[in-house]
């Protein structure tokens, strides 16, 4: 399973991605003299291994599902470049092949399974449409492919004539599971897959994901708020605030060891599982900012329990206090 | 912060066997199907289950707020402070809420009204249950401000909505869920997570606000994480009953319902990484199609010939832990049904 992974240093990077940036141009004006940048991401760099699970938490519009949308090319970077299995993306942009080779390779599951799916088509096309987009198969090929890709997510083949609103939230997270593998991906995002569903029925799916990941060698990015369902679902963890990494460790290093401020108290606010685990709580003060208006030094200098004389002037940068542990903080 | 027992007084609130159903096209759906429990004076309870299984009918029954149709409270009681609060009329009850029995929205976006200043809102409390006016209206309104922890109460009484802080709304919200000093006050939580950040920020204020007045909390959730960190007691719902209830710690260490153990147990810990969660097969019952026996048995690993004839009867397995499964019939200390 996914520790052995995590020790497994010597796995290839099937995608990396380095100075990421989106910043949307948001309020006009006459001759354009209000526009305002809104920077959702601003200058990210990680890489995730074959096979592995790269998690990526922070608060609510802190750009993870931005940093997705560029993955999954929905979304034009402002700048920034990925390479996946070590083609760049100027490479990919310019051959047609390798392009259609990276959209069937890297395919998504949203959080919403009640929104995702089209409510007027039957689930048999839905799985189906990447597959006739996509490929060259014959309709025959596909109604089996269908139905074995049904199966393979714990649904029946006759289920195919069903419509969405005839299954239950976790059964239509498992459609939205088996068209993100039809066209066999490489790369699967998954934003944040869990969290709309009922608690009996998250384990369910999250076993489902790391099943079809060790039958498959599937790699994910994972995003999620839940701390404790990126513990157990990932290899590594980017900590993102206001559209940067501001802490990444393998799993295990991270949770044993947070090393930046804001990961100590992500992590203080946690939920406890059991009612004797009782956490010291960081309380931290201030409003979470804008990105349109990010704090000045470091963006987390506000509402910081630590910060000192450099925070709010100089922009910390990168250290690696612990072997492939990144933290980006004046602390360290 | 006080021990639960200089915290936890008398009995206010005894819910005993309420039923509420609906009745819809598919049929009648028990949602809240003969359920019983206790709150006691600055105790939290907690009514954890998943979707659907009738915790927010639960807590509009006890506020007399089930819309109806299609919704019939059906039978029960609802003790508040020994007073059957199912008997009296509209306009006696119109009165109990909002002055005995509060309830509480974690989104305070929703819960406040955007074109009223913030005085005039929690003024709207305070002028109704408490017949306030004028410069005593003031007074009062300030001061449940302060209580709330709200700086420069009398400036920022003038202040809207949108002009303070995520959390200082929060605050006002609390404000306006005691300002009336009510013996029970409800939270139910959206489904929709909020920022654990601001998640903390809110289970602070609740705390604080239970250890200003006393109030006894009826937490509704899905979250057995809320339940650990800010329960006394809780009650597990499925399909329309409480299938098991006692004190939060004996639930977690020895939970006496195969429901409860196997939710626990398919919930990841922030703090060790398990290799594989479980995971419940199957999904909750239609609550118009339930089978005779017990509403857990097609999930269940336990289940055996009994549960599939009769719904069990609720069994005390000691210090106050019930559970309505047939595996207690044995070691049980008394059964009721
Ligand atoms: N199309 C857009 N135009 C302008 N601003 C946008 C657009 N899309 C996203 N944003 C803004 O970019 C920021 C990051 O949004 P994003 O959706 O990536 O956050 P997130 O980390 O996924 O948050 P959540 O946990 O709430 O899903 C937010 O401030 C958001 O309002
Ligand atoms: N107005 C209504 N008409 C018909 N059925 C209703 C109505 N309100 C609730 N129900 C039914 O009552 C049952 C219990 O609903 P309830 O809202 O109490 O669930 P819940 O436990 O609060 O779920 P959630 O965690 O999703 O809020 C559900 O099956 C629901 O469909
Ligand atoms: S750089 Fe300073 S303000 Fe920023 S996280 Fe580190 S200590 Fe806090
Ligand atoms: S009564 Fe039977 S089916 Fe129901 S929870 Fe107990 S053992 Fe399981
Ligand atoms: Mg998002
Ligand atoms: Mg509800």
């Amino acid at each position: 399973m996914t520790t052995e992974n995590a020790t497994n240093g010597s796995s290839e990077s099937l995608l990396a991605v380095r100075g990421l940036k989106k910043h949307f141009q948001v309020g006009s004006g006459l001759f354009g003299r209000n526009k305002l940048f809104l920077k959702a991401v601003d200058g990210v760099d990680f890489e995730i291994k074959e096979g592995e699970t790269y998690g990526l938490v922070g608060e609510s519009g802190c750009g993870k599902t931005t940093t997705a949308k560029m993955i999954l090319r929905l979304e034009e970077p402002t700048e920034g470049t990925f390479e996946f299995e070590g083609n760049d993306a100027e490479t990919v942009g310019k051959s047609k092949d390798l392009t259609r080779n990276y959209k069937s390779n890297v395919q998504a599951v949203f959080q919403d399974p009640w929104a995702s799916l089209n409510p007027r088509m039957r689930v048999g096309s839905i799985i189906a449409e990447p597959l006739e987009v996509s490929t060259v198969m014959t309709k025959t090929d596909i109604a089996d492919k269908v139905g074995d890709l049904l199966v393979e997510v714990g649904l029946q083949k006759a289920q195919a004539n069903l419509f969405p609103h005839e299954f239950s939230g976790g059964q239509r997270q498992r459609i939205g599971v088996a068209r993100a593998l039809a066209l066999n991906p490489k790369l699967i995002v998954l934003d944040e897959p869990v969290s709309a569903l009922d608690v009996s029925i998250r384990a369910q799916i999250m076993n489902l994901l790391e099943d079809l990941q060790d039958e498959y060698g599937l790699t994910y990015l994972l995003i999620a708020h839940h701390l404790a369902t990126v513990r157990y679902m990932c290899d590594k963890v980017g900590v993102m605030y206001l559209g940067r990494i501001v802490e990444e460790a393998p799993t295990e290093e991270l949770f044993d060891n947070p090393l930046h401020p804001y990961t100590r108290a992500l992590m203080s606010a946690a939920l406890p599982s059991h009612p004797d685990i009782e956490r010291e709580e960081i309380i931290l003060t201030g409003e979470v900012p804008s990105p349109l208006d990010p704090p000045r030094g470091c963006h987390f200098h506000p509402r910081c329990p630590s910060r000192f004389e450099p925070c709010e002037g100089t922009v910390p940068v990168e250290t690696h206090p612990v072997p492939d542990h990144r933290v980006v903080c004046h602390l360290y | 912060m006080m021990t639960s027992s200089e915290r936890i007084g008398d009995v206010v609130l005894d819910v005993q066997d309420l039923r509420t159903y609906f009745v819809t096209r598919w049929g009648v759906v028990k949602a809240v199907d003969g359920v019983d429990f206790q709150l006691r004076k600055g105790e939290t309870l907690g009514i954890v289950g998943e979707s659907g299984s009738g915790k927010s009918v639960t807590a509009l029954s006890i506020m007399r707020l089930v819309p109806s149709p299609p919704g019939h409270i059906v039978g029960g009681k609802v003790l508040l402070e020994g007073q059957d609060i199912l008997e009296l009329s509209d306009g006696e009850m119109e009165n109990v809420r909002g002055s005995r029995i509060g309830m509480v929205l974690q989104d305070p976006m929703t819960a406040l009204n955007p074109v009223f200043d913030i005085e005039d809102q929690v003024g709207e409390a305070l002028r109704i249950h408490k017949d306030l006016t004028g410069e005593t209206l003031e007074t009062e309104v300030i001061d449940m401000l302060r209580k709330v922890r709200i700086p420069a109460p009398e400036i920022r009484m003038k202040d809207y909505p949108h002009q303070l802080s995520g959390g200082m709304r929060q605050r006002v919200v609390g404000a306006i869920g005691i300002s009336c000093d009510p013996a029970v006050l409800i939270a139910d939580e959206p489904t929709t997570s909020l920022d654990a950040t601001i998640q903390a920020q809110y289970l602070r204020l609740l705390r604080e606000l239970q250890e200003l007045t006393g109030v006894g909390i009826i937490f509704i959730t899905h979250d057995f994480g809320i339940v650990a960190k800010m329960c006394d007691r809780v009650a597990v719902m499925y399909a329309g009953k409480i299938v098991e209830q006692g004190d939060v710690r004996q639930i977690f260490n020895n939970p006496s319902h195969p429901y409860t153990e196997a939710l626990i147990q398919s919930v990841p810990k922030m703090e060790v990484r398990e290799e594989r969660l479980y995971s419940i097969p199957g999904q909750p019952p239609a609550l118009w199609e339930l089978p005779q026996g017990c509403s857990f048995a097609d999930r269940c690993r336990h289940t055996h010939d009994k549960c599939l004839e009769a719904y069990p009867d609720v069994f005390d397995v000691g210090d106050g832990q019930v559970s309505a499964c047939w595996l207690r019939e044995k070691e049980t200390v008394s059964a009721k049904s």
